[in-house]
């Protein structure tokens, strides 16, 4: 007998650190380049193509006592080795429904902070590494770099009983697509984003509005100039305890500079955010990023990646008194080549400029996020 | 190009191409061709990974209105 198991499953799983051995029949090359990932999660590769003619080669490399999940691109042939498993006599075998490209859509929500004034949610997408956020006060929530799964956060809200009155996005998104647009279509609430970035459809740029206040929220807009990164990415500071740090800040240490190839220049903005801006910061503040590179190092006791800005900046030496040059050295020296998959094509969607169907929306987004890509461990 | 045999695979999910086309392999003589039409998006990178494992030659992949064509020699 098999089973399937859905993505929520296998996320449950993974953030609750359970044991789970996983059999990935993809080719070699998509599973060194992306796969599923956890503390207690042990997978081997072996293309289904090798399964054909039988699975008793590889009987012998499944332990006996953890649950088996086979997993492929899609399904189908996750399910075709998953049958012969259970034929050859394995017990609790499971495969992945819709396969690496449900993995790669799915959401958790986990709540990350509750006072008096306002309710905050992340929503970790776990095949992709990608953070986005939903803060709620008096019936209204506001949204922070929403997917494109714009069902996920118009369902939150319902369950708050809120109305989506503002949307924003840190900056514009090489690694995924932006819901932003079709989520204020759909709610008509306010967007708003740099209008550095050069996006061509309308919104409220974030260069004339640096505060959004809401029922008990008050949200300031901390503009970093960081060409190279993008022209015009953001942070915004909530009530003076969270940080929303977008891909300027993560939990393991600062963003990458590289990916407009002008390393240097966006290296000094990054110097004058964390010595200026943030320096002033409490270190009690909340840190909250628009990525993760490991989920295991980067999640916090709580289930969600964060951390207080002062664990942060003791854990990184780049951010303690470094003269300016010798700061924009180091970054410059880390930066890497590898880009996130089709990122030109996802900027020019999340520009306006060009125009993608779902499926090949689903397509582009397929594969890692190099955003954040282990940059804490050189 | 000469083809021994060609494989319609097309409308096929994944695995089913590359089981199909592995079983008509089976049956030709090493320098032999064999062609391959699926219409399987993934089909491609996968041909191209088994191809290489069983040291079979990909000679050539086209794609012509949504249908991908793949012409591969036996291996000896």
């Amino acid at each position: 007998m098999i089973t399937m198991m859905t993505a929520k499953d296998v996320g449950t799983m993974v953030k609750h650190k359970e044991e789970l051995f996983i059999l990935d029949v993809r080719n070699q090359t998509d599973y060194q380049d992306w796969r599923i990932e956890g503390e207690q999660v042990e997978s081997i590769n072996i293309p289904y193509f090798d399964l054909i003619d039988g699975v008793d080669g590889v009987l012998d490399q499944i332990p006996a006592h953890k649950k088996l999940l086979v997993v492929c691109a899609k399904e189908g042939s996750s399910k075709f080795v998953a049958e012969q498993l259970a034929e050859a006599g394995l017990e609790q075998v499971a495969y992945l429904q819709g396969g690496m490209k449900s993995w790669s859509e799915y959401l958790e929500q986990v709540l990350v902070f509750a006072d008096e004034r306002m309710k905050v949610y992340q929503f970790l997408r776990l095949g992709k590494g990608c953070l986005s956020y939903m803060v709620v006060s008096g019936g209204e929530a506001l949204v922070i770099d929403p997917s494109r799964f714009t069902d996920v956060y118009l369902d939150a809200a319902k369950h708050e009983g809120a109305k989506i009155s503002h949307i924003v996005d840190s900056h514009l998104h090489a690694d995924h697509i932006s819901g932003g647009k079709q989520l204020a279509q759909m709610t008509g609430a306010d967007y708003y984003m740099m209008k550095s970035e050069g996006a061509v459809f309308s919104f409220k740029p974030l260069e004339e509005h640096d505060r959004i206040r809401f029922a008990q929220v008050d949200l300031r807009v901390l503009a970093v100039k960081t060409p190279g990164h993008t022209p015009g990415s953001v942070s915004f500071f909530v009530n003076d305890k969270l940080l929303f740090s977008g891909d300027t800040l993560f939990v393991g240490g600062l963003g990458r500079p590289d990916l407009g190839g002008k390393a240097a220049e966006w290296a000094q903005d990054l110097y004058d955010t964390v010595y200026g801006k943030m320096a002033a910061m409490a270190d009690d503040v909340i840190v909250l990023p628009g990525h993760y590179a490991e989920l295991d190092r980067e999640v916090n006791e709580s289930g969600y990646v964060g951390a207080q800005l002062g664990v942060i900046r003791a854990a990184n030496e780049l951010m303690n008194q470094q003269d300016k040059k010798s700061f924009v050295d180091q970054v410059v020296a880390q930066a890497k080549t590898e880009t996130p998959p089709n990122f030109e094509e996802i900027i020019a969607i999340n520009r306006g400029v060009e125009e993608a169907t779902a499926e090949r929306q689903q397509e582009l987004e397929i594969g890692p996020n190099r955003c954040a890509l282990h940059h804490t461990h050189e | 190009m000469n083809s021994t045999k060609v494989i319609d695979a097309k409308g096929l999910a994944c695995p089913m191409p590359i089981v199909r086309t592995k079983k008509a392999m089976d049956e030709l003589a090493p320098g032999e061709i064999l062609e391959v039409h699926a219409t399987d998006k993934g089909s491609k990178n996968d041909l191209t990974a088994w191809a290489g494992s069983t040291g079979h030659e990909l000679l050539k992949s086209e794609e012509e209105a949504g249908v991908f064509k793949f012409w591969i020699k036996k291996g000896e």
